[in-house]
């Protein structure tokens, strides 16, 4: 294994508590038996690890942040934790909670939560299916556990935001969070994620846990913000209990290197997921999100839509795979997948996976690669309206579709001039995209 | 559909099984740079091929079995194999189709296909492939007052050197992979065509291969040129007799279609799948490519029903501007066969079109996967695709799956994939059996129904044998 | 206000018009008038300046200013709306955003002053009350699963918001039931004013008997074959166009 990660997995070892020892040692031990993936391993056939040639240590344990710009995350009225550069930030944060619902760090968590916490932690994540889980775990010091009680139906979202500052050359993050879903609960998770202007080289590790109950109805949002040498690693590993619905909206702007797993487990029946993603790298930026469906029992269904637009000398990935066991007869599973590529030197690998051992199922996929409509084009010039804003307003438009969609009024509101400005070298073209 | 009815329709036993008792020479099991020696000697071949051949079992050494495809097995014994058989009586080749041992003639008629002349379908021209050595071409006479040459690759090394020298493994070089350098060391026989400047061949071509012997390897080789504006079509089938050790089948064939020319490639592959327990039956393991100059065509048409393993890419290089590729297949597996097929198309012209259609039919406790590429190089401009991938899934114990990849570099470009899968439904079983339909004949209508884009591709008298083998293929599938 | 002067234009590699010209004077009502293929949605288009239509000879002046040389953006300022047979559907982008930057443009070009979303939206409403379209329409991607006739009074819709000076029809009538035509006519009639011309491009007389044309014009062949008032469209609804043809 490349020691890349020596010096944080040292830090790691001294600093956690002692219940996660166990956890620590677990991973170490694995991790030590891992081989980094390489061009040769099928699901990092386009993605390259060379952004994880020099070494990242683990942040000093006093840095502080610099101040956060308010504009840099959506500001949400409900229980908001913040890190920045993976410390936590008790001055920024909100930790009033409504009853019904537990969030601490696993710093913090009593004898009786730590133990929720070690015989739930890792247990969504299948077997073999995040090569980087074993890393998390091994330099575990601080994650977030999130727990709504049954019948439970919180009204505000829950937020809790990543901020990498840069002060610090080559810092490594890791990140963790364990939500447990009670039976016929309710709840909105938004994790976000973003870096100031200044930041240096950073390489964050994330692993997400979401284990829904029967009947337990999660929206989750994942936005990847961060830019520049920011690399992330990360996963969203969930597990659905009968009749539980999970909703998930990912996005991704580009950066160095940014590599999502959203592997999805059907494990009880009348379980529903859909998943939205964007995905909208330039420069020289890469993203990659595999997406998985795991359909193991009867009865369930998925939908995804993702969509990328890839801009200048980027290249994105998208993988997206939906896995039907024997058993899942009547399942119903459908993903789409569109991007435009807008620049002469950017690429896009897809490939949408079916894998499918029931025979009384309906799934389809379908992908597109093109890039913008020249008919929508010209017809927006007949209007009036200049090319270099008809631009502007059809690659807004390829995503808008998914981004009306969104439920939560207030990430729409702050996505949507995000979003808009990212298509426009000059805010004026995106002055009406409302 | 009842569960019984299915089963009586997978466990149809296979019509071209039997064996024909003819004396041959057979070498060894095993393979060395000898046995390569021995093959080139046999033949009679110049040193350049020998030094070829050699070059390429060297890469093959070195080389590793891919395991990426979605099928297992047991390791292929590679020195348990024999990798030359030879009719005895063809070692002086007959001159005539009435030199030709009958047992041999009677083989092809039992299979169907008629060696004489006479009674050859109207307008196709053969060229048969019994184990390792093609037997006879008809209607070489014919062809040749047109300008276009149809015969054995053997034949073909004496009588082209200059045009096999130019062309053989400029498509599929000798290490492009694990066994395309195993057939570039020690390929038998296989087809050689060239279609002159602007002719249009004037008939089908046809080549029907058939392994015979037991323990023997199949290592056919196609090659076939269609020059400037020329225009050929040509098909091949196989089969083989039942037997209870798995056999190899590593053909390779390339293909050539130069400026404005195009070819039509159609294969009906019947290899003897293995019983219903999966014991025996052919293992094949394919490497077609064709390679489309500036406005030429390439279009592969494959039904592929029988081998026990499939592994099998017809691909197209798109390197001419406004060149075409496209690919029409109908793969079906029952029992216990397993199957991952598909194509790549590469698009490395401006304008270059390509059209993937596939249809998977599973049937048994079988696999069958599409496995293709798409793949937009930067120079590719106004390119496009369209493919569709169509799983149906006949039982709850068979498994249907889709890798396709793609990849594009050229904002221009525009790629369109789409894939469903779907499985004879009661209702419409229902409806059949209500017009007064048995199950079987039921559900072979649906199959029909469902493979129909990849049919009306196919050479029409091949199109009623086509349906025809897929009925015969599934039956007991049904219950 | 427009002038063409023996127009030759191809798409793809095919001459489709052939020397065509024709003078529309300020105020006037024109309608071109066709058998299939002759080059009607064609004129439009080039006008408009379609990719894949080009011109190979002659002059289109528009106000005094040479149409051809501008970009299609810059046409639309100077005043040329073209409303489309078949519009094109936008899904994600909203036909307020849509409105908006269209007359958000051509306002800056002619120099007037942006109008404030509450002035646009007043407008915008009157619009859409007057072809007879929900305002929920505004919301919605541009044409993105409309009717054929919702298209076309979305059409009609931007080309009232929009003021141009010059307004070519392309087949506005097609695929629309009486009801709807009334609507779309007494549009195009409230459009009419001494400084803005029409020309109305259709295969029938039926949209004539509501829109009193001041010149008619037969195009056969890529030309212009014969020009009368609104008269002949009444021959022509009674004998075809093949007697035409023989003139041409």
């Amino acid at each position: 294994m490349s020691d890349f990660m020596r010096e944080a997995l040292a830090a790691a070892a001294q600093r956690a508590p002692a219940w996660l020892e166990p956890v620590q040692a677990r991973g170490r031990n694995l991790w030590g038996k891992t081989t980094l993936p390489n061009r040769k391993t099928e699901a990092w056939k386009y993605t390259s690890l060379q952004a994880l040639q020099q070494p990242f240590s683990a942040p000093a344990p006093q840095a502080r942040g610099a101040a956060i710009s308010e504009a840099s995350l959506p500001q949400l009225d409900g229980p908001t934790l913040i890190f920045t550069d993976g410390q936590y930030r008790q001055d920024l944060s909100n930790t009033a909670v409504p009853s019904g619902l537990s969030l601490v760090r696993f710093g913090d968590a009593t004898a009786e939560q730590a133990a929720q916490i070690s015989a739930a932690l890792g247990t969504a994540v299948l077997p073999g299916r995040h090569v980087f889980s074993p890393l998390n775990d091994a330099t575990l010091v601080d994650g977030v556990f999130m727990a709504v009680a049954a019948d439970t139906q919180l009204e505000e979202p829950v937020h809790i935001a990543w901020l990498t500052t840069g002060q610090n050359e080559s810092t490594s993050i890791t990140q963790r969070l364990l939500v447990c879903m009670g039976p016929n609960s309710q709840a909105t998770l938004v994790e976000s994620f973003a870096n100031t202007a200044t930041g240096g080289t950073a390489f964050t590790n994330g692993l997400t846990e979401l284990l829904l109950d029967r009947g337990a109805h999660l929206s989750h949002y994942r936005l990847h913000l961060e830019q520049g040498d920011v690399v992330h690693i990360g996963g969203v590993h969930a597990r659905q209990g009968a009749d539980s619905q999970l909703h998930g909206f990912h996005l991704a702007l580009g950066s160095v290197l940014k590599r999502i797993d959203l592997v999805v487990d059907h494990q009880g029946s009348g379980a529903h997921c859909s998943m939205d993603g964007l995905y909208l790298p330039r420069g020289t930026e890469t993203v990659d999100y595999h997406t998985c469906m795991e359909h193991a029992v009867p009865h369930c269904t998925s939908r995804e839509r993702f969509r990328g637009i890839i801009a200048d000398e980027a290249t994105a990935i998208f993988n997206g795979r939906i896995h039907i066991h024997p058993e899942a007869q009547k399942t119903r599973a459908e993903l789409s997948n569109k991007n435009l590529l807008t620049s002469n030197k950017a690429e896009i690998n897809t490939k949408p996976e079916l894998e499918i051992y029931a025979d009384d199922v309906q799934c389809a996929h379908g992908a597109t690669v093109a890039q913008l409509d020249p008919l929508a084009l010209h017809y927006l010039r007949t209007r009036g309206v200049p090319r270099d804003e008809a631009e502007v307003m059809l690659s807004y438009g390829f995503i808008n579709e998914l981004v009306e969609e969104i439920g939560q009024p207030v990430i729409k509101a702050f996505l949507k001039p995000l979003l808009a400005k990212r298509f426009a070298h000059d805010a004026r073209l995106a002055r009406h995209i409302l | 559909m009842s569960q019984e009815h299915i089963e009586h329709a997978i466990r149809k036993e296979y019509a071209a099984g039997f064996t024909t008792d003819i004396e041959s020479d057979t070498l060894p099991p095993g393979l060395n740079s000898d046995t390569i020696r021995f093959i080139s000697a046999h033949k009679n071949e110049p040193e350049w091929l020998l030094e070829w051949r050699l070059e390429a079992y060297r890469h093959w050494l070195e080389m590793a079995e891919p395991e990426w495809a979605h099928v297992q097995y047991p390791p292929v014994k590679f020195d348990e194999i024999s990798y030359f058989s030879s009719p005895k009586a063809m070692k002086d080749r007959p001159q005539s189709l009435d030199e030709v041992d009958p047992a041999l003639i009677e083989t092809y008629n039992k299979l169907g296909i008629p060696l004489h002349e006479q009674a050859v379908l109207a307008g196709v021209a053969m060229d048969v492939v019994f184990d390792s050595v093609s037997v006879t071409t008809t209607f070489r006479e014919k062809l040749f007052e047109a300008g276009v040459i149809f015969c054995s690759i053997s034949e073909a090394v004496h009588d082209y050197p200059e045009l096999i020298k130019k062309y053989l493994g400029t498509v599929v070089p000798r290490k492009d992979n694990f066994y395309a350098a195993l057939n570039s060391a020690v390929f038998s026989d296989g087809s050689f065509v060239y279609i002159p400047k602007g002719v249009r061949c004037p008939m089908e071509l046809s080549t029907y291969f058939r392994i015979n012997e037991a323990n023997t390897g199949q290592f056919e080789r196609t090659l076939i040129v269609a020059d400037e504006g020329s225009h050929v079509s040509y098909l091949e089938g196989c089969t083989a007799p039942m037997r209870d050790e798995n056999q190899l089948h590593a053909a390779v064939v390339e293909l050539v279609a130069l400026d404005g020319a195009e070819i039509k490639y159609s294969t009906v592959q019947n290899w003897y799948p293995g019983d219903a327990e999966g014991k025996g039956g052919i293992y094949n393991f394919v490497t077609k490519r064709g390679v489309a100059h500036r406005d030429s065509k390439i279009s592969w048409t494959q039904v592929e029903t029988g081998s026990a393993i499939t592994w099998k890419y017809p691909s197209c290089i798109l390197r001419g501007d406004n060149s075409v590729g496209e690919f029409y297949s109908v793969a079906l597996t029952n029992n216990a066969q397993q199957a991952d097929t598909g194509t790549k198309m590469i698009h490395l012209g401006k304008n270059t079109r390509s059209t993937i259609i596939s249809k998977g039919i599973s049937a048994g406790h079988s696999s069958n996967a599409y496995r293709g590429l798409v793949r937009m190089s930067p120079r590719a401009e106004g390119a496009r695709n369209y493919t569709q991938c169509d799983s149906l899934l006949i039982g709850d114990r068979c498994a249907a799956h889709t890798f396709p990849y793609i990849e594009s570099r050229n904002p221009s470009a525009v790629i369109e994939h789409e894939a469903t899968t779907s499985k004879v439904s009661d209702d419409q079983l229902y409806l059949c059996q209500q017009r007064g339909l048995n199950a079987e004949k039921a559900v072979s209508m649906i199959v029909n129904g469902f493979c129909k884009e990849v049919f009306r591709e196919l050479p029409m008298e091949f199109a009623m044998e086509a349906g025809k083998l897929l009925e015969v293929s599934l039956e007991g599938s049904v219950g | 206000m427009l002038k063409i002067d023996n127009l030759h234009a191809k798409v793809d590699d095919k001459d489709i018009l052939k020397g065509l010209n024709l003078t529309v004077a300020a105020g006037e009502v024109h309608a071109i008038m066709g058998p299939n293929g002759s080059g009607k949605s064609t004129l439009g288009h080039v006008l408009a300046g379609r990719p894949g239509y080009t011109v190979t000879a002659g002059s289109a002046r528009l106000l005094g200013q040479d149409l051809l040389e501008l970009d299609t953006e810059h046409r639309a300022h100077l005043g040329l709306f073209l409303a489309y047979q078949y519009p094109v559907e936008i899904p994600g982008v909203s036909n307020m955003e849509f409105l908006k930057a269209s007359v958000d443009a051509v306002r800056e070009h002619r120099g007037d002053p942006a109008l404030d979303s509450m002035s646009f939206m007043k407008k915008a409403r009157e619009a859409c009350k007057a072809v007879d379209l929900d305002l929920a329409f505004l919301k919605r991607g541009v044409n993105e699963g409309f009717s054929g006739g919702e298209k076309k009074r979305n059409e009609l819709m931007q080309m009232m918001l929009l003021e141009p000076k010059l307004c070519i029809m392309d087949e506005t009538d097609s695929g629309l039931d009486i009801d709807a035509l009334q609507v779309v006519a007494s549009g195009i009639n409230a459009m009419r004013s001494p400084d803005r011309s029409i020309i109305l491009v259709t295969h029938y007389q039926r949209l004539l008997t509501f829109i009193e044309p001041d010149h008619v014009h037969v195009l056969s062949g890529g030309r212009i074959v014969k020009s009368g008032d609104k008269s002949l469209a009444l021959e022509l609804e009674e004998r075809g166009y093949a007697w035409l043809e023989d003139v041409a």
